[in-house]
C-alpha cells in the first residue's frame, strides 16, 4: 500500500482536525471529530513500531525468565518459565506477537509476586530487573500525545 | 434531537406546577463526563400568565460508560451540598424509570458562562488566575472533608464504613474492576495492588463524603476565576478524606505538563490549603498509600473504557481515546509513586 499507511493516517487526521472539524456547527460533533483525529494520530505512531515493540518486549521478558531460573525453586513456576523461553513460531503478525506477549506477561506477574516473597540478594536483583523492564515497557508504549 | 426535545418537554411539563406551552429549545449534547450522556437545554413555558424560561442540564444513563454508578447517589450528593459552602448546581428532578427517556436521568439548573475544560483554563482569561483557582479548589475539597455526612443527610451513623478498613473496600472494588475488564495482563497495576495490600494505611482520621473524581475538569470556573460549581459526583461514597486529596494531586491531572498538581498549584501548597480547610493532617505515609491507590483506580477506569469499546457496548470515540491515551501514562505515574521510575 503506497503511500505508506502511516502517511495516509496522518493525512486523514490532519484533514479531520483542521479542515472538517472547524466546519461542524454542533459542538459535540466537533469535539468528537477532534478526538477521532487524535486517535488517528496515535494509530499513525503505532503503525510502524507495533510489531517491533512486541518483538523486543517478548525477548526482554524471556531474558528475565532465564535469569529467574537461577533464583526460583518452585516447580510449577519453573516449569512455566521454561515453557515460555522458546518463541512460539515465526508468525510475526501483530496479533500473534500480542498473544505471545499476553502469555509472557501473565507468567511475569506470577514470577514478580513470587520473587517479592523470596529473600536474598539474587531475588532483590531479579525484582529490580522486573521493575526496570516494566518501566521500559511503558517507554515502548508511550505515545507523543500522552500526558506523562 | 427533535424527538428527544419533545419527550423532555413532556417530562418538564409534569415537573413544573401549572406550566403550560412547555418547549425545549437549544438542546445540545455536551461532553460532560463519560459516565452519563449530558445535555444542555433551554426550557420555555407559561406559568400564571407570564412567559418563563430555565436553562437546564440533563444527565442520562448511557448504554455504555466508564463507570457504572447509581445516579441516585450522585443526585443526593448535589442535594446534600446545594446551598452550602461547597458550590454545586441546584438539583431539580431525579427520574429513575425509563418511562420518559428510555433510561434513568436527572436534571439540574445550568450554571452559566463558566468553563470546566482543563485546556481552556490554561488559556486567557483564566491562565493568569491559576493560583487563585487552585486555592479555591483545595479549600473546597477541605470543606467537603470537613462536612459531616450524617448531618448532610447522606447516611446514618451505622451506615458509615469502618475507619480501619475503608481502604480495603475501595481497593477490592477497583481490583475487581480490573479482574473483570482487563483486555491484557496488567503487571504494573498488579504489582501496585500487591504493594498496597502489604502496606495498608493507617485508619482514616475521620469518615467523610468522598467526591470520588475531584480533579481539574470537574468544576466550573467563571471568567472572574471564581469556582461556581463542583460537578461529576458519580463516584461519590463515604470513606477516608485522603482518598480525594490523593486523587486530586495525581500526576495524570498535571495538565500544564509540569509539577503543578491539577495544572494549578505546587503539591505542597495544595496539601497545606486542604489541611487548613479540613482541619485534618495529610499524614505522608497514608497519603502515599492513597496516591498509589488513586493510580490503580484510574487504571481500572481506563481499562474499563477499553472493554466498553472492545465489547461493542459503546461507540463513543471518547472511550477509545481514553483507552489509548491514558493507561500507559497511568502506569508511568504508578511506577513514579512506587519509586520505580528511574
Amino acid at each position: 500500500m503506497k503511500p505508506d499507511v502511516d502517511r495516509v493516517l496522518q493525512l486523514l487526521s490532519e484533514t479531520l482536525m483542521f479542515d472538517l472539524a472547524p466546519k461542524l456547527q454542533d459542538g459535540y460533533a466537533q469535539s468528537t471529530a477532534q478526538i477521532t483525529a487524535m486517535l488517528l494520530t496515535a494509530a499513525t505512531e503505532e503503525w510502524d513500531r507495533g510489531a517491533q515493540r512486541r518483538f523486543d518486549e517478548n525477548a526482554a521478558i524471556r531474558a528475565l525468565f532465564r535469569e529467574a531460573l537461577g533464583v526460583v525453586g518452585k516447580p510449577a513456576l519453573r516449569s512455566d518459565l521454561e515453557a515460555s523461553l522458546k518463541p512460539s513460531d515465526a508468525n510475526i503478525r501483530i496479533s500473534a506477537l500480542e498473544r505471545e506477549n499476553n502469555e509472557l506477561r501473565r507468567v511475569l506477574i506470577r514470577l514478580h509476586a513470587h520473587v517479592e516473597e523470596l529473600e536474598g540478594e539474587a531475588a532483590r536483583s531479579l525484582e529490580d530487573g522486573i521493575w526496570a523492564e516494566l518501566l521500559e515497557s511503558t517507554v515502548r508504549r508511550k505515545i507523543s500525545i500522552a500526558p506523562f | 434531537m427533535e424527538e428527544l426535545a419533545a419527550r423532555i418537554a413532556r417530562y418538564v411539563g409534569r415537573c413544573i406546577p401549572d406550566a403550560d406551552e412547555v418547549e425545549v429549545k437549544e438542546l445540545e449534547r455536551i461532553h460532560g463526563g463519560a459516565s452519563r450522556e449530558t445535555y444542555r437545554l433551554r426550557v420555555t413555558f407559561r406559568q400564571a400568565g407570564s412567559s418563563q424560561q430555565r436553562r437546564l442540564i440533563l444527565r442520562r444513563d448511557p448504554a455504555g460508560s466508564l463507570i457504572e454508578t447509581d445516579r441516585a447517589t450522585e443526585y443526593r450528593a448535589y442535594q446534600a451540598f446545594y446551598g452550602t459552602s461547597v458550590p454545586v448546581p441546584e438539583p431539580l428532578w431525579l427520574e429513575e424509570s425509563g418511562e420518559w427517556l428510555e433510561r434513568p436521568f436527572f436534571v439540574m439548573e445550568e450554571i452559566q458562562n463558566c468553563e470546566a475544560s482543563p485546556a481552556a483554563l490554561l488559556l486567557p482569561p483564566y491562565a493568569e488566575h491559576l493560583e487563585r483557582i487552585g486555592e479555591q479548589k483545595w479549600r473546597i475539597l477541605g470543606e467537603i472533608a470537613a462536612a459531616d455526612p450524617v448531618a448532610l443527610g447522606l447516611c446514618t451513623t451505622s451506615q458509615l464504613p469502618a475507619a480501619e478498613s475503608c481502604w480495603e473496600r475501595e481497593l477490592g472494588h477497583w481490583e475487581q474492576v480490573i479482574d473483570e475488564d482487563e483486555l491484557c495482563p496488567q503487571p504494573i497495576a498488579r504489582g501496585a495492588i500487591r504493594w498496597l495490600r502489604r502496606n495498608p494505611p493507617a485508619a482514616a482520621a475521620k469518615l467523610c463524603v468522598v467526591h470520588g473524581d475531584y480533579r481539574t475538569g470537574n468544576f466550573l470556573v467563571a471568567a472572574d476565576a471564581e469556582i461556581r460549581g463542583i460537578l461529576d459526583w458519580e463516584m461519590t461514597h463515604l470513606g477516608d478524606p485522603l482518598e480525594d486529596l490523593a486523587w486530586s494531586i495525581n500526576r495524570i491531572w498535571c495538565w500544564a505538563r509540569d509539577d503543578r498538581v491539577g495544572g494549578l498549584l505546587s503539591r505542597e501548597r495544595a496539601i497545606a490549603i486542604w489541611e487548613e480547610a479540613s482541619g485534618l493532617r495529610a499524614e505522608p505515609a497514608a497519603l502515599r498509600w492513597w496516591e498509589l491507590f488513586a493510580s490503580v483506580k484510574a487504571s481500572a477506569i481506563w481499562i474499563s473504557s477499553g472493554r466498553e469499546i472492545s465489547d461493542a457496548k459503546s461507540k463513543d470515540p471518547v472511550l477509545a481515546f481514553t483507552a489509548w491515551w491514558l493507561p500507559n501514562a497511568q502506569d508511568r505515574v504508578t511506577l513514579e509513586t512506587l519509586g520505580r521510575f528511574s
